[in-house]
């Protein structure tokens, strides 16, 4: 690489962007042979989805709780408290859900990913693997890359039905909403393909992302306990904007 | 020695090189590294590189396996220019090399076992018991089946250096390339690890290149050293030759002696005046 052209902050991220490009492209590359190793993608998905699976469900939750309270409290200025279920899951299912189940893998298992990875190849276990002729490609950043596709989805889905769960429980339980008309404005109102399906696809689309990012972090930090430090934080803070721009531009697409 | 001796036609070391390196150079950053060598390497011996620590062994070795491309010379393997093949045929070439690395790079997720079962899993569909009766004799011929079900973090240095040689040699490659054997080992065990050396290359016909800086241990093994220095070959030959050769590289290099051709010293700018002395003196 051009040692000028690293030197611009603004130029040295052009560059980084594009060799994720590159990077992106070589993990799809790798994805066909990584099936081979369906275990390692098991274990990732695990990792992955079981793991955030607690900070998910307790996120979700009081999410879903403030979210009743704050919005029960505007809908009785306009006297629509009936509303509430349905504002409630709308919330969830178009935006909250998708986003905070991101930003939360992020944080959680992205962070883990990068670390695990830079320090495998700081220890040389890249180049041990490539000279036993696995490509760490596809043994080590496609099937981490497919796990977060593979469980960002079904997270997103718990979250979620954690959130609903404590719309809820504070709106009917606590507030003293009807449950008939909580649950009948709900589900009349919420569809599928507009509310439901958008969600998801956003999900799986920042499953891709967030993980790309922390693969790709992992596989190019300096090999120094500073470096891998550096990466780890990177991937938090990219992960975090790019979520957050992509939910952007995709709900501008899909209203 | 419990290494099994199935394949046991004896390999005649035949005249044809198996590695074959011309005018390799490399710089690393600005740092010259290799600066014209030329090598060979012949089918079914045991070649010892040798030279002062930062001549560039390892780098030697990274450029045998593909991981480093040469700025100019050749590098071939089994009559393959390495530099050239593409990925597919790179990794194929690497399925018939065992590599030890200098540091063991072990993977950390994996027991003992699994770290040695780790090539044969992904290149050989071995029956479960085949495969389990390989990677215990190898892990018997560097002593270490008592510590199958450990994982990396629990062993030793001494100890990991010859999980790594297990793995290395798992597979019973057509090259294996040892990137110090010895270091870190007790006598015992080197021993041990020398007679392996000897074994894989006696009955199996296995090529063996071995960096290491222990002349005693190399002089048990070896049929033909190399020393390096300055990016060059500057001599070889038989190790009890090559002791007792007359140049000043050897003297100096198996002498020990500070002052000679090969620099012991990293190259840097004049100690009085890096201390501040010189502006002093006068
Ligand atoms: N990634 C790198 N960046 C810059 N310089 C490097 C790098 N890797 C190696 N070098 C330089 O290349 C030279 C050769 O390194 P190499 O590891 O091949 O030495 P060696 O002969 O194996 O030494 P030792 O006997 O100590 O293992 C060293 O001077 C080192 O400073
Ligand atoms: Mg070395």
């Amino acid at each position: 690489m051009n040692a000028n052209l690293r030197r611009h902050w603004l130029l040295q991220g052009i560059v980084s962007l594009g060799e994720c490009g590159i990077f992106f492209v070589a993990v799809l590359g790798a994805l066909p042979k990584s099936l081979r190793y369906w275990r390692e993608l098991c274990r990732q998905v695990w990792f992955v989805g079981a793991m955030s699976l607690v900070i998910v469900m307790v996120c979700g939750l009081f999410v879903g709780m403030v979210l009743a309270l704050q919005l029960y409290y505007t809908l009785s200025i306009f006297g629509g408290t009936a509303a509430l279920g349905t504002v409630v899951a709308l919330s969830l299912f178009r935006e909250l859900g998708p986003v905070v189940t991101a930003l939360l893998v992020a944080g959680r298992a992205g962070t883990a990913v990068t670390a695990e990875i830079g320090l495998m190849r700081a220890t040389d276990q890249l180049d041990a693997m490539s000279m036993m002729a696995v490509d760490p490609l596809a043994y080590v950043a496609s099937p981490r890359f497919l796990a977060g596709v593979i469980a960002m989805p079904l997270l997103e889905c718990v979250f979620n039905a954690m959130g609903i769960f404590g719309g809820h429980l504070v709106g009917v339980s606590w507030l003293g909403l009807d449950n008939g008309t909580f649950w009948g404005n709900m589900t009349s109102t919420v569809t599928l393909h507009g509310d439901v399906l958008d969600g998801l696809y956003k999900s799986i689309v920042f499953g891709g992302v967030v993980s790309l990012i922390a693969v790709f972090q992992g596989y190019t930090a300096p090999p120094t306990s500073e470096g891998v430090a550096y990466s780890t934080t990177r991937t938090v803070v990219f992960s975090s904007i790019v979520i957050l721009a992509f939910d952007f531009v995709m709900t501008a697409f899909m209203t | 020695m419990s290494h099994d001796q199935t394949a046991s036609a004896k390999h005649e070391p035949s005249s044809d090189a198996l590695v074959q390196v011309r005018g390799l150079r490399t710089r690393i950053g600005d740092k010259v590294i290799f600066d014209g060598l030329d090598l060979d390497v012949p089918r079914g011996s045991v070649t010892a590189v040798m030279g002062p620590s930062g001549t560039g062994k390892t780098t030697l070795l990274r450029h045998l396996t593909g991981q480093l491309r040469p700025d100019a010379g050749s590098v071939r393997v089994d009559g393959e220019e390495v530099a050239k093949l593409s990925r597919r045929a790179l990794f194929a070439l690497r399925e018939r090399i065992g590599f030890l690395f200098q540091n063991s790079a072990l993977l950390t997720d994996f027991s003992v076992f699994e770290n040695v079962a780790f090539p044969l899993r992904q290149h050989a569909k071995l029956p479960e018991e085949l495969l389990r009766d390989i990677v215990l004799t190898k892990l018997q011929a560097v002593g270490l089946r008592g510590a199958a079900g450990l994982m990396p973090s629990e062993l030793s240095g001494g100890m990991a250096r010859r999980v790594a040689l297990a793995r290395a040699i798992v597979f019973d490659p057509m090259l294996i390339l040892y990137d110090e054997p010895f270091v870190g080992l007790d006598p015992i065990a080197l021993n041990q690890v020398l007679r392996l050396i000897r074994t894989l290359n006696r009955t199996l016909g296995i090529t063996s290149i071995l960096v290491a800086h222990e002349l005693a241990a190399i002089r048990q093994v070896a049929d033909r050293v190399y020393l390096i220095a300055n990016g060059k070959l500057v001599a070889q030959g038989a190790p009890d030759e090559l002791a007792h050769q007359n140049s000043p590289w050897t003297r100096q290099f198996f002498g020990g002696e500070a002052d000679g051709p090969v620099p012991f010293h990293y190259p840097a700018p004049d100690y009085a005046t890096e201390l501040g002395f010189a502006g002093r003196a006068q």
